[in-house]
């Protein structure tokens, strides 16, 4: 479904860890438009994956508005905010899937949003969806390991399979948060490249973050660079040079001084 | 951009033809199917053990009413010999103490024996694990049947039961450790020069010492609660008050020396919890759950996590550079406190009990010509009553695992601080089950035998809830570990609390949940074993009668069948949790 305008509005978003010792996110405004492929640069630290948290709530802002897919984040819960993660797809850098069920298993589990009540294995699933899983794999290529357990795959493989596990649950937008910072260089490239295929055939709006700059420029539409929590580069991605985006990282630093980095725990949703 | 992988352009499917239509069932290899069949009997054996048991919704409601009779009978409460109870609440707790200290010091070279990178020989390291499995086997209170007929009534036999079972747990995560050291320092001692015996004192003693300690404390808290019912049989400790109160009718002093145990119980968990963490807070390896241990006590599942050292700031303390010796530091003081402290509630504990040490190991004699009188020279003492009480307690065991598991499950998921869906219910939970595990397994039976009278019925009853307690601590203690990433990704795909917990959280605690199960199936058929002892159904009861009575060889053919049930059941459950992780 193509939406017209913007699919995530930011605000003044201020986001603090630790009661205010640690600032991730510094007074964030930043448009998305629908369709576009956005990625996120910046070094470890500088509030990338913090941002991307805040677009299905599984962070919530100290302060400033987080609206997503035209409605604001911070009223929605229960339903509503489950309603809304159905709706925005989230790729993890770890891949996070499922280790010991099978790759079948951890594709249906993106239904879960469609479905009602638990399931537990395969067969609790309707058939329909077990027939869409194993196209889905298919098209990431792993057609054929259906029912080999999911930690017997390679990283590479497993963010295929987390892709598809985002596909299966039929999001309007998808954030990807550094998909391929845990892979090497080569199955780097493929696995970005079938991200962007994918979500160019579904017609989805991305939003990814990524530290590699050669990959960002490959890829993206629209460059946003965050250094500090604060954004210092919002711009297409045509015509940028490499040394444009570098600036993002080098005058973040003139001095050396050592960064901290900071990742927060992911316990927040559960509150 | 050029892309080596299938996925790239290529639109030839890589779904495998036989899956191209079809409902999409998983794979079923023989292993399944075997599984699939063993649930079945599983599941039909539940059946036949409920009816066996005389399990019922009339009967639990009778039981219900018996138990409320019974508690009108012991209130109020009534403490009026205060001074004995506390008395024999101590001697109780020496003989649980003395009985940790025997099992430790046979457990410390058995366990080098047995551990396939110390032990001397195989020939050595084969009846070593033997004598271990063996003591695993049978249940403390049998021994303790024994000893009271062997060397007479008192603390002593009470000692020496707790003792030799303690060593079949003891001995073997002893050994657990010593498997999963660093061979490094051993190797770097023994290129020193140093005999084999020293490369063991010098760089494995070191590495292991923190678990070893951290696994007596564990087990002292378990001795504990099974001294409290040692009386029963006459082995001393409070157990006796309970038995003459009991029969006596005298239902409210009766409530009070459940009170007084209760409260013991909890403050010796507490205590020992704390020394834990005080003496080994700095060291990860007395960081290892409880249900990491327990996962070592079933065959094909040890946890072999390395273990590194943390650097102790306390250890760059200045010290004297003339004289050279180690600085007081904070570690070496508590230490040393505890190992003094430790002496001396031992030597107290045998001045307080008027036992000499020697006689602890002098009675092995005693005990030896009675094992020899246990060995059965015919069949004879095989009758329809022992097959008809082996069968019992099978049942017994089946039931109330199936039913302590059943609450448990959904019980530990409101248990887990990470999965629990208020802070309330977290903590409430919490303590209802440590309330309920301050209640020992057979003083539970021995109460539901006071209120509904002798049968299988009130085991049953009474292992489900001493299953529920401990199986939930420990489920809950394995939910809590599950990785939060997965879990992020089954939430952000839109999902209700229960949905996440089934597809996010189950998978990842499954393998502590399935040894967890087999594990409570292997104690359950143990502590089955002993509940006829207090009237409680099973084979208890043939047993009891065959030491009143000195039937040695009955007793004899009971334990070999004891033991081939309980020995086959641990294998076929090693198998099991095999197939499943």
């Amino acid at each position: 479904m193509q939406l017209s305008g913007d699919v995530v509005r930011l605000r003044g978003v201020r986001k603090e860890f630790d009661q205010g010792r640690v600032v991730a996110l510094d007074d964030v405004d930043l448009d998305i438009h629908a369709g576009e492929l956005t990625v996120l640069i910046g070094l470890s630290g500088s509030g990338k994956s913090t941002l991307l948290r805040h677009l299905n709530k599984l962070h919530v802002p100290t302060a400033g508005t987080v609206e997503v897919l035209g409605q604001p984040v911070a009223d929605l819960s229960g339903a509503g905010l489950r309603a809304l993660r159905r709706d925005v797809g989230f790729i993890f850098q770890q891949f996070n899937i499922v280790g010991r069920l099978s790759c079948l298993e951890n594709v249906l589990s993106g239904a879960l949003g469609r479905l009602r009540g638990p399931r537990y294995g395969v067969l609790s699933y309707p058939k329909s969806m077990r027939r869409e899983a194993l196209e889905l794999l298919d098209r990431v290529g792993l057609g054929d390991r259906a029912f080999q357990r999911a930690d017997t795959l390679s990283g590479g493989q497993q963010q295929r399979v987390a892709i598809a596990r985002t596909v299966m649950q039929k999001p309007k937008l998808v954030l990807a948060d550094e998909p391929v910072a845990s892979l090497d260089p080569e199955i780097s490239g493929q696995v970005m490249d079938l991200l962007f295929r994918i979500c160019s055939e579904e017609n989805l709006s991305v939003i990814c973050s990524l530290h590699q700059v050669d990959l960002a420029l490959g890829w993206a539409k629209r460059l946003v660079g965050l250094r500090d929590g604060q954004v210092v580069l919002d711009k297409a991605a045509d015509g940028l040079s490499t040394e444009d985006v570098m600036a993002v990282y080098r005058r973040l630093d003139p001095t050396g001084a050592k960064h901290t980095e900071y990742e927060p725990a992911m316990a927040a949703h559960n509150s | 951009m050029t892309m080596t992988e299938k996925p790239q352009g290529s639109r030839t499917s890589t779904i495998p033809p036989e899956m191209r239509s079809g409902s999409l069932r998983p794979p079923l290899p023989w292993r399944r199917k075997v599984l699939l069949v063993i649930a079945l009997v599983y599941a039909v054996s539940v059946v036949w053990a409920i009816v066996r048991t005389g399990l019922s919704f009339t009967a639990l409601i009778e039981g219900y009413g018996d138990f409320r009779r019974l508690l009108d009978r012991m209130l109020p409460i009534e403490f009026r010999n205060l001074s004995q109870i506390i008395r024999l609440a101590f001697e109780t707790f020496f003989i649980a103490f003395i009985g940790t200290a025997l099992a430790v010091i046979i457990s410390i070279p058995l366990s080098f024996f047995a551990a396939r990178n110390t032990t001397p020989s195989v020939f050595l390291s084969g009846p070593a694990r033997g004598f271990i499995v063996a003591m695993r086997a049978i249940p403390d209170l049998i021994f303790a049947l024994i000893f009271v007929r062997a060397i007479g009534i008192g603390v002593l036999a009470g000692i020496l039961a707790v003792g030799l079972s303690a060593i079949g747990m003891v001995a073997k995560l002893y050994a657990d450790a010593i498997e999963q050291i660093d061979e490094g320092p051993r190797e770097a001692i023994l290129a020193t020069g140093a005999s084999q015996v020293r490369a063991v004192l010098t760089g494995v003693i070191p590495q292991v010492l923190p678990s070893f300690i951290g696994i007596a404390l564990f087990r002292l808290d378990i001795n504990f609660r099974t001294s409290t019912i040692l009386g029963y049989v006459g082995a001393g400790g409070i157990g006796t008050l309970l038995q003459l109160y009991l029969s006596g009718l005298q239902y409210r002093k009766a409530l009070g020396v459940v009170t007084v145990i209760v409260v013991l119980v909890l403050a010796v968990e507490f205590i020992s919890a704390a020394i834990r963490k005080g003496i080994l807070g700095s060291d990860p390896h007395s960081h290892k759950r409880l249900s990491h241990r327990i996962a070592g006590l079933l065959p094909g599942g040890k946890d072999r996590g390395g273990v590194k050292t943390q650097v102790d700031a306390a250890s760059r303390a200045s010290f004297n550079r003339e004289t050279l010796r180690p600085p007081w530091t904070r570690d070496r003081r508590r230490m040393a406190i505890f190992g003094w402290g430790s002496l001396a509630v031992l030597l107290y504990a045998f001045w307080s009990t008027r036992l000499s040490p020697v006689r602890l190991f002098t009675s092995f004699g005693d005990i030896f010509i009675v094992a020899t009188r246990l060995v059965p020279r015919d069949m004879d003492w095989l009758s329809p009553v022992i097959v008809r009480g082996m069968v019992e307690t099978f049942a017994i065991a089946i039931a109330a695992t199936t039913i302590g598991l059943l609450v448990s499950f959904p019980l530990a998921f409101l248990c887990a601080r990470n999965v629990a869906p208020a802070r309330w219910v977290y903590y409430f939970g919490r303590s209802l089950l440590v309330m309920n595990r301050a209640l020992p397994d057979l003083i539970i039976a021995v109460l539901f035998v006071s209120a509904v009278g002798l049968g299988p019925f009130p085991g049953v009853m009474a292992l489900s809830i001493g299953t529920v307690g401990f199986a939930t601590k420990l489920l809950a203690d394995s939910i809590e570990e599950v990785g939060q990433g997965p879990r992020d990704a089954v939430t952000a795909a839109g999902t209700t609390r229960l949905q996440e917990a089934f597809t996010g959280v189950s998978p990842q605690a499954m393998p502590a949940f399935v040894s967890t199960a087999l594990y409570i199936v292997d104690i359950n058929i143990r502590s089955s074993t002993i509940l006829g002892i207090v009237g409680a159904g099973g084979i208890g009861f043939s047993l009891i009668q065959a030491t009143r009575t000195l039937n040695w060889e009955v007793v004899g053919g009971i334990l070999i069948l004891v033991f081939a049930m309980v020995y086959s059941i641990e294998r076929l459950s090693g198998w099991i949790r095999k197939q499943l992780l």
